[in-house]
């Protein structure tokens, strides 16, 4: 017998440039495949040394045919250890613990990246992946992609029995070989004696050990960054690995039970019998999680450090159910890491994990309580399921501000530098104390640093990480200011350049052309003509609105929204567009504005500033008297703002009986025909929610908040909401009926009925009122109806707490959804998008471009035809949205802190949540809530001194919401209930352990 | 019609040929003995995508390839017989034999011939039935209780079906199934199988000879159909399709090696023989070129030709054959040292590339 067919499977060293590579992939619906791939090496890639003149002429030639420059450079740094200098090859593991290394500036140079490790990175870690393509992109940092999987000469097959990692590390090691010869060869053809090294750098022994074999150099990180000039701080970077964490403590105790294996816990989730879900934790409790999971309507508790088995906030976990007898209610105390866990050492983790285990005593204590009282307690609050997490999906960490603990600190002097371990503790109430350890802890005490979470293994009772740098001192603006932007994700820093190159040339001249001939006016109506005016907030730069209207000789009106048009200048897909996509709003904070667009175009050229021209996108609607809709027509088109109003002034203008010019009386048709339609819309059931608004005056010189004001909102507030609400829904039905699948549309969908349960109980038992929830009619009705003569915020605050029992609004493509189910509830109008302010934010100028080609004025970008990245933009848009509102609350919080610094003031507060262990009031003049503890309660006291910090005994009726405190030391006994107005101390504190200034609430 | 059973040859010329396939020992008209196997060509693991392949060709220009492709399936209730929950407490699955049929699928492609065509249906039928005898395959596809294998196996003839293509295909699938390697199962238990990535540690399904050579046992290996026809007193092994349209019953016989190293049959069918449908010849006597018994009715030809029962002249072989033959070509089949380890011998040194 004979075989006729060359064998198919090439062998281990390909001569020719065909080989194949075969795998077997798992699909997510369970088949299996044997994938073989046909790969096909090349000789042409290029080493990138300037070193090497051959490679600059093998290279093939790349866009517009020119050449890639060389990155690395011919005279590398050297070291104490390669003198000649040398380049670096980091294996995958280099990047993922040390990527914060890298990222330093002017530390390592000459990096060369192989394929095989970024596409190693690329799996482990998508955003490590992003960082270390966004540092191959910096020209100074001189990293270099070389494609070694394509190169002939050092590609490799895999070998039988050989496990993938121990492949790419051959990979690596082949790499550098190669890399090794080829610059010896080159070094020689120049004549040149200095040829640099090629360091290995790897933290896996036995790669090094095989790397001293084959003759390659090879480097650990800690040897090799402990040569480089300020390597305390460096070494800080590099995250813990598990040898070092695991070192010593061989002995100790495990403290959390395992993880399933990932096909267990698929397998059960699959079969109904664990449950996946994002993990979170109570803001209040932090020993407390929810995990909602489809299965269920509520969402279950896991309670206790050792159910919550190792998850941190956001992460994706897998939950079983308890049995019933372990099932809880949810906690009725607030529990804060901070007062609990004082004297928690960081260093010695045997001998406080031997004598407390997961739980100290103290936090034993204080769950035991609440089973006590779940136990006593009646139907109010039953005992729900609660779960405990049997495994983690997908980790969520990401970088953490916080601060040192200062008890944690061992030596506080600053010369010493011993490696010492402390805790660190985030910001996040939620996330738990991060065990961090650092040569420079004392460097940092007092300051806002950035860590990274490395692990949290079974044998440590809090996640490991290192530092990635100081902020600066706490509570300076800029260090706090940095600290919420990097917490809301808020990408902040400056524009690129390839951003900046997508700007009109002109600049701030850039000017409508004058001629009509001009491209620009194609298609773009001339209503120059039109008096056109802009109401916004004071001091408003970025103009995304204007508006006119006027009486037509039929007697109807013309009404016209006029927005800025901002898809003249960001043309679909470009960087500009990329990046705008990637911010995907602007967020305000109290002193600063991080702009999704460049300057240039959101305060100048595309804002629609008085008395210049500029190009808009109109909506005009012709209207009669009783505000109904009869005809409506968008279209492009060049304006003239003639004036610029703030709300004040609109006001004072519509209301001076004086004014009688054209523009004026325009303003008034505009003022009478947006009371008809908001008549209209509260008649169809839409809700006027309130949330905690408060403006912060800054006085502008240094910018230290002066005073705090609650935000006062006038009629032409409601006029300008109302129109661009109108523009709005015009908008969404064109686009929808234009592009059925793919319009970017946004919705709220009405929240479950059992959301509004409790807040229904409480106005029920506190205050006999009715909150009825079955549309949003009814809600809108029944809030109307809770007021409380005596106080007129009480109706505020109610409406405060059914808007958090809402779900949030949502962008959407309308292909994904049904139609029926594209309601905004709180609005109450059947279709909905963003279009009125392309300035700010991104969805607005998706809708500019989608009706721009619904009424054919140009064609629709690919990019917006297809579901799949409409999808990814909403998905985008939803997180960015939220963290923007969540960044520029967290920043009036801030500002209200400091405009309260140094003074005590009593003002009133409204109680908002009681706790058995305190309660949280909502102070209306600062728009600020807090917790205000038991030992707190200042009138118990005989002599009102708050540095008693004794725990008064105290018993919470959970069925009326009532918590009645004992007096101590013959103090008078108080009740305190529900939604009751109460007078509170504010002043702030500065907490001694940190050093960080916290605003104190202290019930009189 | 299949064209290997319409052959142009004469009456003269089968009777010559029957005549010499009778004789003790016969005379093959390629000259082999009896049991002799005619050489072939054979590789397997051609096709990179596939679990398994391999391609024959034999020497008389027929050729055919086999493809194995392995998926994961979900194991229904009923196909596990359960075992006395009581004795044990727990649960052990067996796949119950009669339903785990559908675990594997043959499909065979002819050229020119539909695939619900007699004679690609048959020979599935047939292969399939090889495979189920044998009962081990399909312990070899259960992953865990929940789930199992399934595989397809596809079977090309790449060529005309030059001769009754059965050993063909069938030895094609055997050295398929000996080369086909499914992924390693990294999952524990009854859990959703996960399975390791690495091609290289996926497991060969009938174990690879040199694995335990050190045990004395044998590996089982997939079961062949080996043809065989009688002439006769003669049986004569892998018949070439000249002989074919001679046979007096054709007897497909499906053998396999058990985990003792020995042969056994697993299955056995008769192949209606083409031989059968030959013209027969016609007596001198009744030859009207000849024209010398010009007027003879229609009952004294038959008759004639009866009598002759085929002495002088070619008459289509007819009725069955007899149980000691059969024995026979089963005992010859599965001799130590016989041809049906001849053949699987040769196959096992196939080198899979």
């Amino acid at each position: 017998m004979t075989s006729l067919k060359r064998s198919y499977a090439s062998s281990a060293n390909p001569t020719t440039t065909l080989s194949s590579k075969t795998y077997i992939r798992t699909l997510k619906s369970g088949r299996v495949q044997k994938i073989t791939r046909e790969v096909y090496l090349r000789q042409d890639i290029p080493c990138s040394s300037k070193l090497c003149a051959t490679c600059q002429n093998i290279e093939p030639p790349g866009f517009r045919s020119k050449k890639l420059p060389a990155i690395l450079s011919a005279t590398p740094s050297g070291t104490k250890q390669y003198p000649q200098g040398h380049y670096l090859v980091p294996d995958t593991n280099a990047f993922l613990t040390a990527m914060d290394l890298f990222e330093q500036e002017g530390v390592f140079q000459d990096v060369i990246v192989l394929q095989t490790v970024l596409e190693e990175v690329k799996n482990r870690s998508l955003p490590l992946y992003h960082r270390l393509i966004a540092l191959t992109k910096n020209d100074g940092k001189r990293f270099y992609v070389f494609f070694n999987e394509f190169r002939l000469e050092t590609y490799i097959q895999r070998e039988a029995g050989e496990t993938i990692n121990d492949r790419n590390d051959r990979a690596v090691r082949k790499a550098c070989a190669w890399y090794q010869q080829h610059l010896q060869s080159a070094t020689q053809a120049r004549g040149s004696v200095r040829c640099p090294a090629v360091v290995m750098l790897t933290d896996d022994r036995d790669n090094l050990r095989k790397a001293k074999t084959d003759g390659i150099e090879g480097a650990d990180i800690q040897s090799y960054v402990s040569g480089l000039p300020d390597a305390d701080r460096l070494l800080d970077m590099v995250a813990s690995g598990r040898e070092q964490r695991v070192q010593g403590s061989q002995k100790a105790e495990l403290f959390y039970p395992e993880y399933l294996s990932m096909s267990a816990m698929l397998t059960g989730v699959k079969s109904g019998a664990l449950h996946q879900g994002i993990f979170n934790v109570s803001p209040y409790n932090y020993l407390e999680g929810t995990v909602h999971v489809p299965a269920f309507e509520r969402a279950l508790i896991i309670q206790g450090r050792e159910n919550s088995n190792r998850a941190v906030s956001g992460d994706i976990v897998v939950v079983e159910v308890l049995p019933k007898d372990q099932w809880k209610a949810p906690s009725s105390k607030v529990l804060e890491e901070e007062d609990l866990n004082k004297n928690d050492n960081a260093e010695n983790e045997e001998e406080e994990g031997s004598a407390e285990g997961v739980v100290t005593e103290q936090e034993r204590k204080a769950l035991q309580d609440d089973v006590k009282r779940a136990h006593v307690k009646n139907a109010a609050d039953k005992p729900q399921p609660t779960a405990k997490v049997v495994g983690v999906i997908k980790r969520n960490w990401r970088q953490y501000v916080g601060h040192v603990d200062r008890d944690s600190v061992r030596s506080s002097s600053k010369q010493s530098r011993v490696q010492q371990t402390v805790f660190l503790i985030p910001m996040d109430k939620r996330v738990p104390k991060i065990r961090v350890r650092s040569r420079q802890a004392a460097e940092l005490l007092g300051k806002r640093v950035l860590v990274t979470i490395d692990g949290w293994d079974r044998e440590s009772r809090y996640p490991v990480g290192h530092f990635v740098r100081s902020l600066g001192e706490l509570e300076t603006k800029g260090a706090e200011t940095e600290a919420l932007l990097l917490e809301w994700d808020v990408q902040y820093r400056p524009f690129p350049k390839t951003v900046l190159d997508c700007l009109p040339p002109e600049g701030h001249d850039w000017k409508v052309p004058a001629s009509l001939d001009d491209p620009g006016w194609s298609n773009r109506r001339d209503l120059r003509d039109l008096l056109v005016c802009s109401i916004d907030p004071p001091g408003c730069v970025d103009i995304d609105d204007a508006l006119h209207a006027r009486k037509l000789p039929n007697g109807n009106f013309e009404i016209g929204v006029h927005i800025a048009d901002v898809s003249h200048f960001v043309k679909s897909g470009n960087a500009m567009d990329q990046e705008a996509a990637l911010r995907g709003t602007t967020v305000y904070l109290v002193d600063k504005r991080i702009d999704m667009l460049p300057m240039l175009l959101g305060t100048d050229l595309c804002s629609l500033k008085p008395y210049v021209e500029r190009f808009a996108f109109s909506v005009i609607w012709e209207v009669d008297t009783n505000a109904n809709i009869v005809r409506s027509d968008f279209t492009k088109s060049v304006i003239r703002s003639r004036e610029a109003f703030s709300y004040e002034r609109a006001q004072l203008r519509i209301d001076d009986k004086n004014e009688q010019d054209d523009l004026t009386q325009g303003m008034r048709y505009l003022m009478m025909l947006s009371k008809k339609l908001r008549a209209k819309r509260m008649a169809a059931g839409a809700l006027n929610l309130a949330s905690p608004e408060v403006r912060v005056e800054a006085e502008s010189e240094s910018s230290d908040a002066m005073d705090v004001k609650t935000k006062q909102i006038l009629d032409t507030n409601q006029l300008v909401e109302e129109f661009m609400l109108l523009a709005n829904i015009s908008v969404a039905s064109k686009i929808y009926s234009a592009f059925p699948q793919t319009a970017l549309l946004r919705r709220h969908a009405s929240p479950p009925k059992q959301n509004f349960e409790e807040l229904a109980n409480q106005l029920k038992v506190c205050k006999n009122m009715e909150l009825r929830s079955d549309s949003s009619k009814a809600v809108a009705d029944s809030l109307d109806t809770c007021v409380d003569p005596k106080e007129p915020f009480f109706n505020t605050l109610v409406r405060i707490l059914a808007t958090r029992c809402m779900t949030s609004a949502e962008y959407f493509s309308s292909g994904t959804i049904s139609e029926s189910e594209f309601r905004h509830y709180g609005l109450a109008t059947e279709i909905y998008t963003h279009f009125t302010s392309p300035i700010r934010r991104y969805c607005d100028l998706q809708a500019h471009r989608q009706l721009a080609a619904s009424i054919d004025y140009e064609p629709l970008h690919p990019n917006l035809q297809s579901r799949a990245k409409i999808e990814a933009v909403c998905k985008n848009l939803n997180v960015r949205h939220r963290n923007a509102q969540m960044a520029g609350r967290a920043s009036v919080e801030y500002y209200v802190g400091q405009a309260l610094k140094g003074r005590v003031v009593e003002e009133e507060a409204f109680v908002m949540r009681v706790f058995a262990n305190g309660i949280v009031v909502f102070v209306p003049r600062f728009g600020i809530e807090g917790l205000v503890r038991l030992k707190d309660f200042l009138d118990i006291k005989p002599q009102a001194d708050s540095s008693d910090s004794r725990e008064p005994e105290a018993t919470l009726d959970t069925a009326d919401y009532v918590l009645e405190v004992k007096g101590v030391d013959g103090g008078k006994a108080r009740k305190v209930m529900l939604f009751d107005k109460v007078v509170v101390r504010i002043r702030d504190e500065v907490e001694e352990s940190t050093g960080k200034r916290k605003v104190k609430l202290e019930l009189l | 019609m299949a064209p290997y059973a319409n052959l142009p040859l004469s009456p003269a010329e089968l009777s010559y040929l029957y005549s010499s396939l009778a004789q003790d020992p016969p005379i093959r008209p390629d000259g082999r003995s009896a049991t002799q196997f005619r050489p072939l060509i054979a590789e397997s693991n051609i096709l990179p995508s596939a679990n398994g392949s391999a391609r024959i060709c034999f020497i008389d220009g027929t050729e055919a390839v086999v493809g194995v492709k392995a998926e994961v399936e979900q194991t229904h209730e009923n196909h596990l017989v359960a075992q006395n929950d009581t004795r044990d407490g727990e649960r052990t699955g067996r796949p119950d034999p009669s339903s785990a049929g559908s675990w594997f699928e043959i499909s065979i492609e002819i050229p020119g011939l539909r695939d619900d065509d007699a004679l690609p249906v048959f020979l599935a039928a047939m292969l399939t039935e090889a495979l189920l005898g044998d009962g081990e395959l399909t312990l070899k596809l259960r992953i865990n209780n929940r789930f199992h294998w399934r595989l397809y196996i596809d079977v090309l003839l790449l060529s005309q079906p030059l001769s009754y293509p059965l050993p063909l295909l069938s030895l094609t699938t055997h050295l398929s199934l000996l080369s086909t390697r499914l992924p390693a199962l990294i999952s524990e238990g009854d859990e959703d199988p996960l399975f390791s990535d690495d091609w290289e540690a996926s497991t060969f399904l009938y174990t690879q000879p040199n694995s335990n050579a050190a045990g004395k046992l044998h590996q089982s290996k997939p079961p062949i159909t080996l043809l065989v026809i009688s002439a006769g007193e003669n049986i004569i092994f892998d018949p070439s399709r000249d002989e074919l349209a001679v046979a007096e019953a054709v007897v497909a016989i499906s053998i396999r090696q058990n985990l003792l190293g020995h042969m056994e049959v697993v299955a056995l069918r008769t192949i209606d023989a083409p031989s059968r449908l030959t013209a027969s010849g016609v007596p001198r006597s009744l030859d009207a070129t000849t024209g010398t018994n010009a007027s003879v009715s229609n009952a004294d030809a038959q008759a004639l030709r009866e009598e002759d029962e085929g002495q002088s002249v070619w008459r289509p072989p007819r009725g069955g054959i007899n149980r000691a033959k059969l024995s026979q070509m089963m005992a010859t089949a599965t001799m130590e040292n016989g041809i049906g380890q001849e053949v699987m011998g040769g196959l096992a040194g196939v080198q899979g590339s």
